[in-house]
């Protein structure tokens, strides 16, 4: 044994000597070492950067990870606070971990998400600066949560398989099992997807509960795919595997700037004299109860609020900004197929209602027996 | 058993020092009589037996923990599950464990009697290139067929430029997103499991046997069918339950080809939050697994084959014939598909990645921190492996044997049951190292300290017990026996241990992926988000770093075997 080996081992020995009795008390309260240790890992990184605001915020995000790191980014590089970010969580995981806070502020793409937070409770209201630009309609009543981007529900459709006049046009033509015999079908998501519960919400607001559970129904028959995601769906039409597919109105516009199969329409649905409008939802930001880092998390809603980040926030998902005025730019495919959320005809239930659907849409959902996740 | 095991050892050890001095109660007499025949007189010392009982417990505490969840999920979920989920669930899993078992078994005998047994060209060289699909972690080799064989792959490229392929066939109408797809490829990247086995078993095979059954007048095939095969059971038999386990628990390769079996299953209902139905569906996948190696065991204790080796000789190697092309082809087609088509694909990508900037400092970091957590995990392991295995081998009794079999509990469970259960009992009642990555590297150390222990015990059981005698006969305790003396001697065998726990964590995804806190991304789990979106030019470099690393076990893999 030589004498490097020796040393080794010996340091393994003295690291393992202090892990061990930290592990040891897993299931016991002697665990201090260890803890000490995290924290001060988590400490030594800040204090090197001090500007006006230092430490950290922890956000949560279901949104798209490429557009929400960018903002998020940006707001490290403005202010040297420190973003730790889970991307793709669940606006229920915030839930789970009521009795010990992790996040700061959680961004969803989906406000029935933030809405359900908001009544169980979860989320804080706080007299942001700059909040008064969001219209009323869109955020709750003590800021506890607000939109900046809206998306509208409809078909995207591959124009060397199918014409528009042969689309369907409203949510009701889907009861039609015709539309199972389209070239390739149609294609929706899994009902977990928060756009699909957004949109099967709306419906449940319109008609009843049984009319709401047959249209679920049809759809699961007639679709001849379910996918995880409204991007497999863009790509699968804009490809041609599918004639057409339900997706929000901006997975339109990001197949429009794909290389190939671009040869894309698409459908806002209900848009006739008499017919409900078209189901819309919005992206946002709430404040979490409890966070750890409080002040950070609302200095990051206010900065939120900013125009220019709330340009950012729609950021490349090419969704529609709610203060339209703002200006986000799009690309020159885009833009000529942009419809400004203020020309569409949206369905009559406030956007922001849809927090007190949430759960038992979910529920309707299984029950007519259209999966929430991929089987 | 904690607590009383502690209290008896201090009897004991007062006990012994007051010998003669004051009389013991009967009673006291009698628990110690009893204690010393459960140790064959001879107990391990207290520390070290305490510090066993501990980590057998801490390795079972999140399996229990689960059942004990799933148990109060309520009979809601429980109906509901066994009415409409549960049945087809049942049948997927179990099909494609089948299959996939079945036609791994056939791939790896089949190409280690080619190889071990018959002149092949080139056999010294293809007895470890086709162990090489080892090193490429199945969701790594499912994103390579992705890439070739799905819905926009190549292949569907290539088809459409093709006309008299579209002629004849008609459009592209392969589905990779199927059964066959899931099939096809968790076959490809666990025969040589089988295959490593079976290689071993076949070169200490005696001639003698088959000269006699020759003598006989059987042909070559009917040798393979009466002679070969029986002796390979055993071999099969290890081979089968490696692979038939791994297709239980793997998420990756499945979730990514669009498939659902019980452990994505699991994943995806916790993922939406679900920990009803995710327990409840973790017991039936306990219970599956449970039933796996009870029939294992069962068949194991039917199949004993006994070769004497006083007169072994080494059987001879058959002539090919004409059959060689056929042979040499069929090992070029397994190379192919299994390594050299799906490295190809990540070099391909990796190349395009790479001057478009991926190895940037993000990339760095998911690196940093797969390290971080795997080193951490690997350490842990070593030392807590030594102290299981030296009380396993030095003090056998039916109390080591508890903690041995509590210690594999995690590494023959599905990672995702692991980490359900860590998230219960971390967000419940250790908040403190809730969302840390010590929460994933304990993960690490629950699913893959028997890979530790298993390369301990390979050494240590090369050491003389008579240098424990020595040692303690100068007064050491036994656990200053073990770190003192024993470890200087085996620590070959353990630092390849940690080698191998380093290398499982690396590239381990789902508990991984339950429980990374924010923030903390692996590579792994970069593979999976980027190769999910099709971002492939971001998912090759970290799947090719992966399968770099992987290389670390596999000279101690052929070695084993």
């Amino acid at each position: 044994m030589n004498k490097m080996l020796k040393l080794f081992l010996f340091t393994i020995l003295a690291l393992g000597l202090v892990l061990a009795a930290a592990c040891g008390g897993n299931n016991e309260p002697a665990n201090e070492p260890e803890n000490e240790k995290v924290e001060n890992e988590q400490d030594e990184q800040p204090e090197e950067e001090v500007v006006e605001l230092d430490g950290e915020i922890v956000v949560y995000s279901n949104r798209n990870e490429n557009f929400t790191l960018p903002l998020l980014e940006k707001f490290e590089a403005e202010t040297g606070v420190e973003v730790v970010a889970l991307h793709g969580a669940d606006a229920l995981q915030i839930q789970e971990e009521a009795g010990n806070v992790q996040a700061d502020v959680f961004i969803s793409n989906d406000l029935g998400a933030l809405g359900y937070l908001d009544m169980q409770g979860l989320l804080e209201g706080h007299d942001f600066e700059g909040i008064e630009s969001i219209p009323a309609e869109f955020r709750a009543d003590d800021n506890a949560y607000f939109a900046i981007s809206a998306r509208a529900r409809g078909f995207i459709y591959n124009k060397d398989m199918i014409t528009e006049e042969d689309m369907p046009k409203s949510n009701e033509d889907l009861f039609d099992a015709k539309w199972a015999e389209v070239e390739n079908g149609y294609a929706i998501t899994r009902g977990g997807n928060g756009g699909m519960i957004g949109h099967i919400s709306a419906l449940r607001y319109e008609w009843d509960d049984e009319k709401t559970a047959d249209w679920i129904k049809s759809v699961k028959d007639n679709a001849a795919g379910v996918m995880e995601g409204h991007g497999d769906i863009r790509k699968a039409v804009g490809a041609g595997e599918h004639a057409f597919g339900l997706v929000n109105n901006y997975y339109f516009h990001q197949q429009l700037l794909e290389p190939d199969n671009n040869n894309v329409g698409f459908i806002y649905l209900d848009q006739e004299e008499g017919q409900m409008g078209v189901v819309a939802n919005a992206a946002g930001a709430g404040l979490v109860k409890g966070g750890p880092n409080e002040v950070n998390a609302k200095a990051f809603i206010e900065w939120l609020l900013l125009p220019e980040n709330q340009v950012a926030f729609v950021g490349e998902s090419l969704e529609l900004l709610i203060n339209s005025e703002y200006g986000a730019v799009y690309p020159a495919e885009v833009q000529p197929h942009i419809i400004e959320f203020t020309d569409l005809k949206v369905q009559d239930m406030a956007i922001k209602e849809l927090g007190n659907y949430f759960e038992d849409t979910k529920a309707l959902i299984e029950q007519s027996g259209l999966d929430l996740e991929l089987r | 058993m904690n607590n009383d095991s502690k209290k008896k050892s201090q009897l004991n050890s007062s006990q012994n020092a007051k010998v003669g001095e004051n009389i013991s109660p009967t009673l006291l007499h009698f628990f110690r009589r009893k204690w010393l025949s459960i140790w064959r007189g001879n107990p391990p010392g207290s520390v070290l037996l305490l510090f066993g009982v501990v980590v057998g417990l801490i390795m079972s505490i999140p399996i229990i923990y689960v059942m004990w969840r799933s148990l109060f999920a309520g009979v809601d979920s429980w109906v509901r599950l066994l009415d409409g989920r549960i049945p087809q669930l049942l049948w997927d899993t179990f099909s494609l464990t089948f299959a996939v078992t079945l036609f791994a078994i056939i791939i790896g005998v089949s190409l280690a009697w080619i190889v071990i047994r018959t002149d092949l060209p080139g056999r010294k060289l293809w007895q470890w290139l086709l162990a090489l699909p080892l090193v490429i972690p199945p969701y790594v080799g499912a994103v390579t067929y992705i890439i070739v064989f799905g819905p926009s792959g190549w292949m569907r490229d290539f088809w459409r430029d093709t006309s008299w392929l579209v002629e004849t066939f008609g459009d592209y109408s392969l589905n990779i997103y199927s059964f066959w797809g899931v099939f096809f490829v968790l076959t490809m990247f666990t025969y040589p499991y089988v295959y490593l086995i079976s290689s071993a078993a076949l070169r200490k095979m005696n001639r003698n046997f088959e000269e006699v059954a020759r003598s006989q007048g059987m042909s070559t095939a009917q040798i393979f069918w009466k002679v070969n095969l029986p002796f390979l059971r055993p071999a099969i038999g290890a081979g089968a339950i490696l692979i038939s386990l791994y297709v239980l628990s793997d998420f990756g390769a499945i979730a990514m080809l669009r498939y659902v079996t019980f452990t994505a299953a699991i994943y995806f209902q916790r993922a939406g939050f679900d920990t009803a139905s995710a327990s409840v569906l973790s017991l039936v996948l306990i219970l599956l697994t449970v039933m796996i190696l009870w029939i294992e065991s069962r068949t194991r204790k039917k199949n004993k084959y006994y070769q004497t080796s006083n007169t072994y000789r080494e059987p001879e190697i058959l002539k090919l014939g004409k059959w060689k092309p056929f042979a040499l082809l069929y090992a070029i087609l397994v190379f192919f598909v299994s390594v050299l088509l799906p490295i190809s694909v990540l070099v391909y990508w990796s190349n395009i990645g790479i001057r478009m900037g991926a190895l940037d400092n993000r990339f760095f970091g998911f690196a940093w921190n797969s390290l971080k957590v795997s080193l951490f995990a690997a350490v842990l392991c070593m030392l807590l492996a030594l102290p299981i295995i030296y009380l396993k081998t030095r003090y056998p009794s039916v109390i080591t044997t508890v903690i041995d079999k509590l210690c594999y509990a995690g590494y023959a469970l599905p990672g995702v049951i692991v980490a359900l259960g860590f998230v219960f009992i971390f967000n419940n009642h250790i908040p403190i190292l809730y969302n840390t990555f010590i929460m994933v590297a304990l993960a690490f150390v629950v699913r893959f300290l028997p890979q530790a222990m298993q390369a301990g015990e390979a050494s240590l059981s090369l050491v003389s017990p008579r240098i424990d005698e020595a040692a303690r006969s100068l007064g050491y305790p036994p656990w200053k026996v073990m770190y003192k003396v024993i470890l200087p001697t085996i620590l070959p065998g353990i630092l390849a241990g940690g080698a191998l726990v380093f290398v499982s964590s690396i590239k381990e995804l789902p508990a991984t992926l339950m429980l990374r806190p924010p923030g903390f991304d692996t590579l792994a789990v970069r593979v999976y988000f980027e190769a999910s979106e099709a971002i492939y030019h971001l998912a090759a470099p970290a799947a090719l770093l992966i399968v770099l690393v992987s290389i670390i076990p596999l000279r101690y893999m052929l070695k084993k075997y």
